[in-house]
């Protein structure tokens, strides 16, 4: 005899949240775009990520500012493992990992998602939340990776 | 800069073998200090200053292992950074002497990479989590776009670095036949551009040298009926800020670094890189010893692939690399690996490395280490 199933209503997605604090600025209902918060440095005129406790350069005070939300790629390559540590890409054979240069001036490193064929040095790439692992109350804590700006993970 | 109040001397090295065989760390701490003694002909209660390196193993193992050498009162000093341990560990021995404050000084590296925690067990973070190949490979890509570097340039670096560890009887990878740049190409990919064979081998192994002042080391080279083997310069540098410099994942570091610490070792010296006889380099992948042969000195920036096809960084021509294989073939247990470099050289300026790896009228060899990508070691031994 089948069991009588109550009816699935359509569950909301998830929240999201960083994996670690200091890193990303989450997306808002007025901005989709996660950013990576970078120090700036007033004295030198610098930007830095991840963010410093004081410039590197002059020792002075730095001040928390999300960078832009799209890079241009330096570099990259594709890791052929399955796995990133803790996190599993059953359905990889690995992962890809970029180096962005921001308009700012960090050269940020991380995964890189999205159409492979987009991957080539030069091209736009935006920051996009990457899910890793799930917290006791069943939200995705979310790293960051990048995908191309022109073939996105969507 | 260093500046040495009198000279040092390298006087004795040892090592035990390199291996993946998880040998205990107590005998491979144990084989290559007693070697490195016995080669220098001293005891261990000689030895005024022990600086130990390890980056696995426990809290003390460095006093702990020492024990089976012998209880002599001597200082004994945990020294860690990364890649570079073993060179900061000699490094340390060496200032230790320069500076007058004992005759004879000991770098002693032991290590098992196997147990490190490795990034396959870690838990995710935003900093970290990525295979270390990664950013090799990521460097090895961005040289490939801005000089055209072929693959099989890399592959070529490889195989030399397997074919030099064929000789080496201290090496973990010994083929038994001759590498080619088709073999190594023909290796599983794990992080492209790079295969398997172009990675360092990793597993355990003991290295150890002894360092002593002028006088001793005169008596021990008449002894024993060799030249003497001068340190003639030590440099260590941690980053300094270059544009895009990358905070995370400190791995491969801003190539800056090696440039200016080499300047550092050259000025101490009082020669320069025409004048050195081979060259050792922290080779974790190909590209490193690629770009480390132009930040070195011996060749302009983007002529590097032009020497590795000539031949010139291969036994018989103008530099050779990594004779004893390098991180590649000799392998790259952590702690040891400054040390082995250490070993090599020597052994290579007193012309007594297998024939078939011996570089001809060696006078001058260099040692540089990277640790984490934020310090870099250099130093310069001279046959006197």
């Amino acid at each position: 005899m089948e069991s009588q199933q109550p009816p699935i209503a359509p569950s909301a997605p998830p929240p999201r949240r960083p994996l670690e604090e200091g890193y990303l600025e989450m997306p808002t209902e007025h901005d989709s775009q996660p950013r990576l918060i970078a120090s700036y440095s007033e004295e030198a005129k610098t930007w830095f990520f991840p963010q410093r406790l004081r410039c590197p350069i002059t020792e002075g005070e730095v001040t928390p500012r999300p960078l832009s939300p799209v890079g241009e790629l330096y570099a990259w390559t594709y890791v052929h493992f399955a796995s990133m540590g803790r996190v599993k890409y059953a359905d990889q054979s690995g992962y890809g990992v970029a180096q962005v240069d921001f308009p700012e001036g960090p050269r940020v490193q991380g995964v890189l998602l999205g159409d492979r064929s987009k991957w080539k040095i030069g091209s736009k790439m935006r920051v996009m939340l990457n899910p890793v692992m799930k917290d006791e109350d069943g939200a995705d804590l979310c790293s960051f990776a990048f995908e191309p700006v022109d073939g996105g993970v969507q | 800069m260093t500046q040495f109040q009198r000279e040092v001397y390298v006087v004795g090295v040892g090592m035990h073998p390199f291996r993946n065989d998880n040998t205990p760390m107590r005998k491979l701490a144990f084989v290559s200090a007693r070697e490195a003694l016995a080669d220098a002909g001293l005891k261990y209660r000689d030895v005024g200053a022990v600086y130990t390196g390890y980056l696995t193993g426990m809290v003390m193992d460095g006093v702990t292992y020492s024990k089976d050498l012998g209880l002599t009162g001597a200082p004994i000093t945990h020294v860690e950074n990364a890649s570079a341990t073993g060179s900061s560990a000699f490094r340390e021995a060496v200032l230790n002497v320069a500076g007058g404050h004992s005759e004879v000084a000991m770098a002693w590296g032991f290590d098992d990479l196997n147990n490190l925690q490795g990034v396959g067990s870690s838990r995710p973070g935003m900093e970290g989590v990525i295979l270390p190949a990664a950013f090799f490979a990521l460097w090895g890509n961005r040289r490939m776009h801005e000089r055209g570097t072929k693959v099989e340039t890399f592959a070529k670096i490889a195989a030399k670095n397997w074919n030099m560890a064929r000789y080496n009887p201290m090496a973990q990878r010994r083929a038994d036949h001759e590498m080619t740049v088709e073999e190594i190409l023909a290796s599983r990919v794990i992080a492209e551009p790079f295969t398997a064979k172009m990675a360092a081998a990793t597993g355990g192994g003991g290295a150890c040298a002894i360092i002593a002042t002028k006088e001793i080391a005169t008596r021990i080279a008449r002894e024993q009926g060799r030249p003497l083997i001068k340190v003639a310069a030590s440099a260590q540098e941690s980053e300094r800020y270059t544009e895009g410099h990358i905070f995370m994942g400190a791995v491969v570091g801003p190539p800056e670094m090696t440039r200016t610490t080499v300047k550092q070792a050259y000025e101490q010296a009082g020669f320069g890189p025409e004048d050195v006889s081979l060259a050792h380099c922290h080779d974790a992948f190909p590209i490193e010893e690629l770009l480390y042969t132009e930040l070195l000195g011996f060749c302009a920036e983007g002529e590097a692939d032009r020497l590795v096809w000539d031949g010139d960084t291969d036994l018989g021509g103008r530099i050779p690399f990594s004779t004893d294989g390098g991180l590649i073939g000799r392998g790259h247990p952590g702690g040891p690996t400054g040390l082995a470099q250490i070993h090599e050289i020597t052994l290579q300026l007193r012309h007594e490395a297998q024939k078939e790896r011996q570089v001809e009228n060696a006078r001058i060899g260099l040692a540089h280490m990277m640790g984490g990508g934020a310090v870099c070691v250099i130093h310069l031994l001279q046959r006197v």
